[in-house]
């Protein structure tokens, strides 16, 4: 059923090579292949996954965009329309991050709804040699303040902070009061306890209006 | 076919040249193996864009006058890549040199954009003795001579090489004349101009015939192909002719409107005659390379036509059904092609009919990128000859595990990457059903046919066009085909059977030649274009025997070898 009905679009957008589909790659496969050459996409690939955000089910559909610039025209096709966007930059590229910089601009003159990740790739390289690292952390956050984004730094090779990243998509949405008539409950889980199930009254009902529409799940 | 059951062409040893007199068209004028009267593809004639380029005039404004012969004279210096020279013999054609040494790889990741902060003094590319043995060249340059592409080595490298390909062009253009072909000894330059960028194949080639305007500059030549606004220019030592080259050309060119719309390149260009093309280019190099290579081994461009996995008819037409029946809105066309670009089956709006040039780009998307393996696709793609300004949006995914099967499902809508994805679930879903996706796999893991199946002793190998569907079969290459090198002399053979029989200024309805190692015979009818490998001392009548028999046997066979009978939307 994945890639039928989605709640919540995410659209990954940065510079070429820096990483947003080897991300997706293990979020959704929880696979990281260091042998493959380097693929560069074409157009934009789509992925979704089901996640529990407060006992509810968010189905994230992903796209993973092309970052070269000749797709610079066309990516209105793939984040019109999008409730969060990862823009990725290359922690060892400081040029990505300027690229980076290019798309929040770009999202917040034709996409103002949609909430906008700062996050920086490859921190494997970086931990491995402090030299590396092009771009500042706190640098980062200091922009991320300022466009009210939220920064979170990942490695695709080793898994650290992927999940966590997406979760907080997840969350971000889920909790988001704007977005209260896709969200539903998830029925069909009883193994959670009660109490888990929602941190404030108002998500609940939030819970209760999905049901009440016949929902989109099966 | 009561008309094949009867040998009609003469069994009896002819006289030596008196095989070109026989006119075999009563076998074939009706019901010629394979025909079929569905226009799912467009009946396509080999070198037809190239007719067209060559009756393209473009006469440009005299902007350039300051180019001096002097520096003409410097660039044929400067371009001769390589001396050696190979006789126009079977024996003479030399296998390819294609093993990139792992230094000129790694810098080749790099080329396209990544290496712009490099020093701008670089040494030029051409001065390595690795660079100039290559056995075929193709640059892209823009009318300004910046460079574009490369094939080999890296066009950051080579700037002063294209400047003096870009001087070659705008010299002859001074004369309201453009250069298409040079000649330099042994390798031939050609090129192709579509302002604002040049094309140039560089190939090391046994030369067939010379056609009106071309250059000969110390040992090499080169061919042009002007299109506006970019020119390309191909220099070659391989065995192709000047006319196969322009084909790689036209092709490499039609590459480039696919990722960018005709319309786009031109605005870019206008606007900023001297802008650097790599920008929107990048990432599409591995297209480029992969499209060169695939038409250095790959019969369809050379025949127009395209292969189609053999399946029987029934399983195809299950197929066909299945996924006319999954619409949505403004589809216009539904592509299943199998490993190795073998063609399942094309669904297409009523009023609309697939170019196999077309269909061979859509080919080349598939084949040269894993990246569609992993996840369901959504890109934009321009098809030239369907529309050169407009793109069209396909949904791209493989049916299962295996990748063995790629469905494209080609929209109008930019929008309707769900409402496809949805009709492609379904048709997993019916496929699955009734087996089809299995029976796809059978047929691939159980290749072609081997020729001995067909029971005549002395065929070797066969290509089989059908002209009115543009589609063709052939058998599996068998030993002594089966290494690299033979492999790719007996292509090299083709392609001079083809250049023979296709030769404007002398076309052949049938060509017998002997030659050392095997013998050859191509045969064009209004139905087909037929070309066979026989052993080296095969008789003439014997040929002609087993030509018969041969299509008789495709005749029987021809349900699963060819798409009779398209579905449309």
């Amino acid at each position: 059923m994945a890639g039928s009905r989605v709640d919540c679009k995410v659209v990954l957008l940065g510079k070429a090579y820096g990483g947003k589909t080897s991300l997706v790659e293990r979020y959704l496969h929880d696979r990281f292949n260091a042998e493959m050459p380097y693929q560069n996409t074409i157009g934009a690939a789509f992925g979704a996954k089901r996640v529990e955000v407060d006992g509810k089910i968010v189905t994230l559909g992903i796209w993973d965009t092309a970052g070269s610039e000749r797709y610079e025209a066309m990516s209105k096709i793939y984040y019109r329309g999008a409730k969060a966007a990862v823009v990725c930059y290359d922690l060892t590229d400081d040029g990505s991050f300027e690229r980076a910089k290019f798309w929040v601009k770009e999202l917040n003159d034709n996409e103002e709804a949609c909430r906008v990740y700062l996050c920086g790739t490859k921190l494997d390289l970086v931990q491995e040699n402090r030299k590396a690292r092009r771009v500042d952390y706190h640098m980062t956050t200091d922009y991320a303040d300022e466009i009210h984004a939220e920064v979170i730094e990942t490695s695709s090779k080793t898994g650290f902070n992927v999940c966590e990243l997406f979760e907080k998509v997840a969350e971000g949405f889920a909790r988001d009061p704007a977005n209260k008539q896709t969200v539903q409950i998830c029925s069909s889980v009883p193994q959670y306890p009660s109490t888990s199930l929602s941190k404030d009254a108002e998500n609940f009902q939030v819970t209760e209006q999905g049901r009440s529409r016949g929902g989109c799940c099966s | 076919m009561a008309a094949l059951t009867e040998p009609t062409l003469p069994v009896q040893p002819l006289p030596p040249n008196d095989l070109e007199e026989v006119t075999p068209d009563d076998l074939v004028e009706e019901g010629a193996p394979g025909a079929s009267e569905d226009h799912m593809l467009i009946a396509a004639e080999s070198y037809e864009d190239i007719n067209v380029a060559i009756d393209e005039q473009y006469h440009r404004g005299k902007d350039e006058k300051d180019k001096t012969k002097n520096e003409i004279e410097q660039s044929a210096r400067e371009l001769s890549i390589d001396d050696r020279s190979t006789t126009p013999s079977d024996e003479g054609r030399e296998t390819p040199k294609e093993e990139v040494s792992s230094a000129e790889g790694k810098d080749r990741s790099n080329s396209m954009l990544g290496n712009r902060d490099r020093p701008q003094h670089v040494e030029e590319e051409c001065y390595s003795p690795e660079w100039r043995q290559r056995q075929k060249h193709v640059f892209i340059l823009s009318e300004a001579g910046k460079p574009i592409y490369t094939r080999h080595g890296n066009e950051d490298k080579l700037v002063t090489t294209m400047g003096v390909m870009q001087a070659l062009v705008s010299f002859v253009q001074d004369n309201d004349d453009n250069i298409r072909f040079m000649i330099a000894g042994s390798h031939k330059f050609v090129f192709l101009n579509r302002p604002p960028v040049i094309l140039v194949c560089v190939s090391h080639s046994v030369c067939f015939f010379c056609f009106h305007r071309f250059m000969i500059a110390g040992s090499h030549k080169f061919v042009f192909l002007n299109r506006p606004p970019v020119i390309l220019v191909c220099v070659s030592h391989s065995a192709e002719s000047t006319q196969q080259l322009l084909l790689h050309l036209t092709y490499v060119y039609n590459q480039i409107i696919s990722v960018l719309t005709f319309s786009q390149l031109s605005k870019i260009f206008e606007k900023k005659s001297n802008y650097d093309l790599r920008r929107l280019l990048t990432g599409t190099e591995k297209f480029l390379d992969n499209l060169i290579n695939l038409m250095d081994r790959d019969a369809m461009f050379l025949l127009s036509a395209v292969r189609c996995l053999p399946l029987a008819s029934s399983v195809r037409d299950i197929i066909g059904q299945s996924i006319a029946q999954c619409k949505a809105k403004d589809l216009v066309f539904a592509i299943l092609v199998g490993r190795d670009n073998q063609l399942v089956t094309v669904v297409r709006m009523k009023e609309h009919s697939l170019h196999p040039a077309d269909l061979h780009l859509v080919f080349n998307l598939v084949d040269a990128s894993t990246s569609f393996q992993s996840a369901e696709s959504w890109t934009p793609i321009c098809l030239p000859k369907f529309n050169s300004n407009g793109y069209l949006h396909a949904h791209l995914s493989y049916l299962d595990e295996e990748c063995s099967a790629c469905l494209l499902l080609l929209s109008a809508d930019r929008d309707v990457f769900f409402e496809l994805s949805e009709a492609r679930q379904k048709i997993v879903t019916r496929l699955n059903k009734y087996n089809c996706l299995q029976a796809i796999r059978e047929s691939l893991a159980k290749g072609s046919y081997k020729v001995a199946q067909i029971g005549i002793p002395d065929l070797r190998h066969f290509m089989y066009k059908s002209k009115s569907t543009a589609q063709y079969t052939s058998s599996e290459l068998e030993a002594p085909y089966t290494e690299e090198g033979e492999r790719h002399r007996l292509f090299g053979m083709y392609q001079y059977l083809h250049h023979r029989v296709h030769n404007s200024a002398r076309p052949l309805k049938i060509l017998f030649h002997v030659g050392s190692k095997e013998t050859m015979l191509g045969w064009i009818t209004s139905g087909f274009e037929l070309y066979a490998t026989f052993g080296p001392l095969v008789t003439k009548p014997a040929a002609i025997n087993a030509i018969n028999k041969l299509l008789r046997w495709i005749k029987k066979e021809e349900d699963r070898l060819f798409i009779l009978n398209s579905y449309t939307y």
